[in-house]
């Protein structure tokens, strides 16, 4: 446990307590305990675990569902070249969903502080309002962001509505930020110091790539391909959605691609402000049309999960 | 009437700036609710912590007194036969009202005798109407966002884990039953989450004090006035141990009081290499981003901060060291953009502003930088104020640079001060810098205006050039002013008021509608001119009446404005006023009759028009005199002596006469007189007042 460990002990590069893959293992198996399935990343750029189907579309329509992954989750605006030792274009988020919201969920989210080797008899952990808001996905929620010590470490958001649709059940999703984390725990002073696993640190992991996709987003990313992308994938999705029985995860998986477009063009500086709310616009008109569809069906087949309704978690 | 209710709603963490208004919205809901239920004299009182919102009522009684009813019946006639038995109706209503037929009487009613029955009616008990009470208000409450949550069917700002809900006189023993939210009323509640997180028993408290003291002892200070105390006895406490005192930040902690359950403070290290940064980058960064509190020694900040932690202690430190960490990464943070901002001047990135739009339909703040240099000159020549013109300009030119520095890109509340400090580290003038690091002063109502006069055109020439650009299209309404034009507004009065800037605003209006091509100049006035309005009202102080009258007289030059509303609100008190507002509404009022033409005096020949000619030679003399030694009060006396001869003049003449010559020099006269007043007030204006 971390907490016997007098801080200050940790040094670049020696194996501690928590390394950044021990906090992955630790976590799945906590909510893998508490009964959720474990998914996997999406395999597709994406900005937030949010954007992944196990969380965009499993929160919509009555059925239960709880599920954990992690998902790299890219920010070509926030890359900085591996310089900044806080910011990076591609981090890597543990997602969690709890539908419906569990009475208790707070108390379950201070026992995976725990089971992450963090005592919170000992800490100062409080809860600072901080609502969520994605444009993008015609998606917001209430919440906030927990306080470590001061330190935040958690996005924890009650859904109210996704696709543009008010939910109901309501789900709880919690999204812990992985290096800020490891930093935390290791006392680590740039994100690049901290351990991976095996003695290896995510500076040697992940520090080049860091390097060159900043390169290519603030200044290789070619921006008319990725506009004339933007406007192809658009016109998929839709294709997608007006198939007689339709595609709604090829249709999202479309919708999803114009995202991260929209963000490269973006930090490429090929973003006019005027256009801005225009491209949000036309993404999130995707992303709704894909709830409704997904809906639809999920209600078509009989919303066949809600038959294990009340779960373990 | 000594019975007390105590109701406490255990949430999950709600939102600090909901809590100050729920206290109060519990309060005079349920004062106002308990009244009406004719429990009149009690004493309520909400109290909060970020998991509790709480209400305690003293001075219930046990519920209504019993009271009688008299239930009528049908007509007497129609109940009882002429020689006294019943009838079906008769035996009917009693049945219907429980009573046997001997228990029925008979009442004069407004269309005869009635027959009627007294009933005596239960009063109901303080408990039943506590609970009817406690979901009307409950659920009335008004948050700034609320929520669902789990299966979706309740809407309040968090979710709801307890209610406990106490009723009785020396101990409040009884649960008051109560539904709300999902959740059942009991008798107990739960301490703070990390400290005690077992179940209290709260039946048997005595009070609130009791409730309190239970609360204490599960980590939980219920009373956010108690924690506003703790917090800064702790933070001096904290302070002095290192020989420091707390830079005061009332506003910080008025919000760290919301935040916690328990007032803890610990206090962090900052690393000496960070003190080098400029002083309002350390403050800034950590107030935004750790609600720290800020430690200074003679006067400067020094190497510690206080931060909030919702616990008693720090039994292994973690929570200090914690912070300490967290501040040390924003401290880097921060510094990394000081120095990437410092590798290239504030005047190269003037050219940057292209790309950074003012507005949709006005361009981008490279166009808005042109347009205040232009407006900025304007106002300053045309004042012939004493001002470098050159480092006006420049302070123009350069205003908005930091717009695009990564520091303002990260904290923009650190607009304007920032460009001061890069404009400082740059070697322009003072004169340049400190106007760009004043140019957003002040913030509101309170708050100092700019430091310097160039500052203060420079404050003045912005804000009436994004008036002039957005008021047309961006117009507030009700509660809307999503570009803050109502503050922009009345920052130009109160610079303009408390510098003093001697500029004629009318005029200045009409120049940065001129300068921006922009429809709607006149409306811009008016809308300068509310403000103004309320700034007389509101901080000089002076009635809505003085204000309409000096404003309707002139405006534009506000420190001659304010002066003029002084005055007048001293003298306006002087009983000769009233007289004073009649006689010159009947001169305004008869000059909207006629054309005045030009003053012969020698046709005014009756003795009450002589009189009054050579009293306003007087006045006019007196007035000019005293408006010279700014002694305004002076001034309107002179005008008061003008109320007796005007008087006398509209009993003895009548002005609008046949002869034209002689109707023209009395119209003329009056017209004079017009333009005598007009100088300081349209005393019309006043409101007859009830003395």
């Amino acid at each position: 446990m971390l907490d016997s460990v007098p801080i200050g002990v940790f040094h670049a590069g020696e194996v501690s307590a928590v390394d950044l893959q021990d906090l992955i293992l630790s976590l799945s198996r906590f909510w893998s305990d508490q009964g959720c399935i474990i998914q996997q990343p999406y395999d597709l750029e994406v900005g937030a675990g949010t954007m992944h189907p196990e969380t965009f579309l499993r929160v919509l329509g009555p059925e239960p569902y709880n599920v954990a992954f992690v998902q790299p989750s890219r920010r070509p605006a926030d890359a900085r070249f591996g310089e900044n030792p806080f910011r990076l274009g591609k981090h890597l988020q543990m997602q969690v969903i709890l539908k419906p919201s569990p009475h208790e969920v707070q108390d379950l989210y201070l026992k995976s502080l725990t089971a992450m080797g963090i005592d919170p008899s000992t800490h100062d952990v409080r809860f600072e309002e901080d609502n969520w808001e994605s444009p993008t996905l015609g998606a917001w929620g209430v919440g906030w962001q927990v306080l470590l010590d001061g330190m935040e470490i958690t996005q924890f958001t009650y859904f109210q509505q996704a696709g543009g649709i008010d939910l109901q059940p309501i789900a709880a999703e919690l999204t812990y930020g992985l290096e800020r984390i490891a930093m935390f725990l290791q006392r680590e002073d740039s994100i690049y110091d901290i351990t991976w696993g095996g003695g290896v640190d995510y500076g040697k992991v992940r520090h080049r790539d860091e390097v060159e996709l900043s390169r290519y987003a603030f200044h290789v990313a070619d921006v008319e391909m990725l506009r004339r992308h933007f406007g192809d994938w658009e016109r998929e999705a839709a294709r997608c959605l007006e198939q007689e029985e339709p595609l709604v995860i090829p249709g999202l998986e479309a919708a999803l691609k114009m995202s991260h477009l929209f963000n490269l063009m973006d930090a490429r500086g090929a973003v006019a402000v005027t256009e801005r709310v225009a491209l949000i616009g036309r993404v999130r008109k995707l992303a709704v049309r894909c709830a409704r569809a997904y809906v639809e069906q999920r209600e078509r087949l009989g919303f066949p999960l809600l038959a294990r309704q009340g779960g373990q978690a | 009437m000594n019975h007390q209710f105590l109701l406490a709603l255990l949430c999950e963490e709600i939102p600090a700036n909901a809590l100050p208004s729920a206290r109060r919205q519990l309060e005079e809901g349920f004062a106002k609710r308990l009244e009406e239920a004719g429990f009149s004299g009690c004493i309520v009182r909400a109290y909060s912590t970020v998991r509790r919102l709480v209400v305690h009522v003293q001075g219930l009684p046990a519920g209504q007194p019993d009271r009688t009813e008299e239930i009528t019946g049908p007509p007497a006639r129609a109940a009882f036969t002429p020689d006294g038995s019943p009838t079906a109706a008769a035996v009917g209503f009693a049945r219907g009202q429980g009573v046997s037929v001997d228990e029925l009487r008979i009442v004069k009613g407004p269309k005869g005798d009635m027959v009627a029955v007294t009933r005596l009616v239960q009063g109901r008990t303080a408990p039943e109407i506590l609970a009817e009470i406690t979901a009307e208000v409950v659920g009335s409450l008004h948050f700034p966002k609320t929520m669902r949550w789990g299966s979706g069917e309740h809407t309040f700002v968090r979710p709801l884990h307890n209610l406990l809900a106490l009723f009785g006189a020396e101990t409040m023993e009884t649960v008051v039953p109560l539904e709300l939210l999902g959740l059942t009323s009991r008798g107990s509640t739960a301490g703070h989450r990390v400290v005690a997180p077992g179940r209290i028993e709260m039946r048997g408290i005595t009070g609130f004090a009791d409730y309190a003291a239970r609360l204490e002892a599960a980590g939980v200070v219920v009373d956010h006035e108690v924690r506003r105390a703790r917090l800064l006895a702790r933070a001096e406490e904290l302070a002095a141990e290192v020989g420091c005192t707390v830079r005061p930040d009332p506003a910080l902690l008025d919000e760290l009081v919301e935040l916690v359950e328990h007032p803890g403070l610990v206090r962090g290290k900052i690393a000496s290499r960070f003190l080098e940064l400029p002083e309002e980058v350390l403050v800034t960064t950590l107030r935004h981003h750790q609600k720290s509190l800020v430690l200074e020694k003679n006067g400067r900040v020094a190497g510690y901060f206080l931060a909030v932690a919702d616990r008693p202690d720090d039994p292994q430190g973690h929570v200090a060291r914690g912070c300490s960490w967290v501040a040390g990464a924003r401290l880097a943070d921060a510094s990394f953009f000081y120095a990437q901002d410092r590798k290239d001047s504030l005047a190269s990135r003037v050219p940057a502003l292209a790309g950074v739009t003012f507005h949709r339909n006005w361009g981008s703040y490279l166009d808005k930088t042109g347009k205040v240099r232009h407006l900025a000159g304007q106002l300053a020549r045309s004042a012939e104020l004493d001002v470098d013109l050159a480092h006006l300009d420049r302070a123009a030119e350069l205003a908005k640079a930091d717009l695009v520095t990564a520091m303002v890109g990260e904290f923009a509340e650190l607009q304007g001060v920032m460009g001061g400090i890069y404009a400082l580290a740059d070697n322009e003038p003072e004169d340049v810098w400190m106007a760009i690091a004043d140019q957003y002063r002040p913030a509101g109502l309170e708050g100092p205006v700019p430091r310097t006069l160039t500052g203060a055109l420079l404050g003045v020439a912005d804000r009436l050039d994004t008036l002039a650009a957005l008021y047309a299209s961006e117009k507030p309404s009700g509660s809307k002013d999503p570009f803050a034009l109502r503050r922009a507004a009345l920052a130009v009065v109160k610079i303009c008021a408390e510098f003093p800037l001697p500029v004629d605003l009318v005029r200045a209006c009409r120049d940065a509608a001129a300068n921006r091509a922009a429809a709607g100049g006149d409306a811009i006035e008016e809308f300068v001119q509310d403000r103004l309005r309320h700034y007389l009202t509101s901080v000089v102080g002076v009635r809505p009446d003085v204000a309409d009258a000096v404003l309707a007289a002139h405006w534009g030059v506000v420190p001659d404005d304010v002066a003029r509303a002084r005055a007048l609100e001293a003298v306006r008190q002087d009983e000769v006023f009233d007289a004073l507002a009649i006689a010159f509404k009947r001169v305004r009022n008869i000059l909207t009759k006629g054309a005045p033409g030009t003053l012969d005096e020698s046709l005014l020949t009756v003795p009450a028009e002589r009189e009054l000619l050579s009293a306003v030679a007087t006045a006019e003399a007196r007035v000019g005199e005293s408006l010279g030694e700014a002694d305004h009060e002076a001034a309107l006396h002179a005008l008061a002596a003008l109320a007796a001869p005007l008087d006398r003049f509209f009993t003895d003449v009548m002005v609008l006469c046949e002869d034209p010559a002689l109707r023209q020099a009395r119209l003329g006269l009056l017209a004079r007189i017009e333009r005598l007043f007009l100088r300081l007030a349209d005393v019309s204006r006043l409101a007859a007042e009830a003395r």
